[in-house]
């Protein structure tokens, strides 16, 4: 899977969100391509767990699952709510839902002794609730095999995310500012996405 | 005498599941004293018990991923009212995931809770709450069972261990029963 594809893909699904052909909402991504390919130069896609919320696509065509099965998941309506154990793929399209789950799923690794990993991805909102707070902490503490991956455009749909935090970025002082920062239980990185709308694709729907 | 049969019945049930391969025990005094729960679990082995930090929503979180990976978890919350902590995970997360994956993803969590005790000494409003209907209402593929006599203890447990649709299970208990 190339950047390229990656691209292609999203610009495929916004441009069947906007003739009508998905009847639910989608989250593209854009501008994060190195980012995501970066994060999955790790991922043991076979034996690995990856969980991500409400924005998933790129995640999922890394993780290996299909293109063709993808799609057919997000036109049946599943974009936001993707779920495919089979492929070791499980999402939240709830704030802070996902994390306690992911966590769950490490514990399960370490108590059978497996060599799955848990990817957990989240934005910088979800980050910063107490749901979050709560996973990361008790798996650094238990040495659970998970990484969190957090990324950072700095918005919440169009909420600014550190501005009415108080700018409080409890990350900043690990990442000392940078775009990247990664540790053994903790990925983190800053984008735009001047491409795509929090929801959608840019043009407005009428069913 | 009454009251005795009943805990006697949660300690045969807690056993029974403890026997079973796959199953792992979490919550607040699971292996550590402090709660009524507690007595019923002295005979479950150990090493099948995690005790967790006061953390309810992140807890039923933990339990539905274990779930998925093929554990039998039975989480422990000794009352309602603090239960309603982990609303989402149950309403939005565990109970809807049969549904959002269209069957393929199937999480059997047991939830143990208790309506809270009012005798010898009522806990006040915050402690004593039985919520059970009003997460009826919320919930589509959770199985929610009150164990209001002794004998139904048991039964719950086995069915809530053996079922095979797809379906997690709260069990709600009584500890005032017979007093």
């Amino acid at each position: 899977m190339t950047k390229q594809e990656l691209i292609d893909f999203e610009r495929e699904i916004g441009d069947r969100f906007n003739n009508r052909e998905i009847r639910a909402p989608i989250h593209l991504y854009a501008g994060n391509e190195d980012q995501v390919m970066r994060v999955f130069e790790k991922v043991d896609c076979e034996n690995d767990w990856v969980c991500c919320t409400w924005r998933n696509h790129y995640q999922a065509l890394l993780k290996g699952i299909p293109q063709d099965r993808l799609r057919d998941e997000i036109i049946a309506g599943k974009s936001m709510v993707m779920n495919l154990p089979e492929y070791k793929f499980v999402c939240s399209s709830i704030v802070g839902g996902i994390p306690s789950i992911a966590t769950g799923l490490a514990l399960a690794a370490k108590l059978r002794s497996t060599k799955e990993h848990v990817w957990c991805w989240c934005g910088d909102m979800s980050a910063l609730t107490g749901a979050w707070s709560e996973a990361y902490r008790y798996s650094v503490a238990h040495n659970l095999p998970i990484t969190f991956v957090v990324e950072d455009n700095e918005l919440s749909v169009l909420t600014p995310t550190h501005e009415v935090w108080g700018d409080d970025r409890w990350y900043l002082p690990v990442a000392n500012n940078r775009t990247w920062y990664e540790n053994k239980h903790l990925i983190y990185y800053r984008y735009r996405n001047d491409k795509y709308p929090h929801a959608g694709a840019g043009v407005r729907v009428q069913f | 005498m009454s009251n005795q049969l009943y805990n006697q019945c949660l300690r045969e049930a807690m056993n029974w599941l403890g026997d079973q391969p796959d199953t792992v025990f979490l919550g607040q005094a699971v292996r550590y004293g402090g709660t009524g729960c507690y007595e019923s679990l002295t005979q479950v082995p150990d090493h099948k018990k995690i005790e967790f930090p006061v953390a309810e929503n992140f807890q039923i979180g933990v339990s539905t991923g274990l779930a998925i990976q093929g554990f039998v978890p039975v989480s422990v919350v000794p009352r309602w009212n603090f239960l309603i902590c982990a609303a989402d995970q149950i309403v939005n997360h565990l109970d809807k995931m049969p549904l959002l994956s269209s069957g393929r993803c199937q999480p059997r969590v047991i939830i143990r809770v208790a309506k809270g005790s009012e005798t010898p000494v009522d806990p006040q409003e915050q402690h004593k709450g039985n919520f059970a209907e009003a997460f009826r209402a919320m919930c589509v593929t959770i199985d929610i069972i009150e164990c209001n006599t002794p004998e139904s203890i048991l039964p719950a447990y086995q069915l809530a261990y053996t079922r095979t649709d797809g379906r997690s299970t709260i069990i709600v208990e009584f500890p005032d029963y017979g007093k």
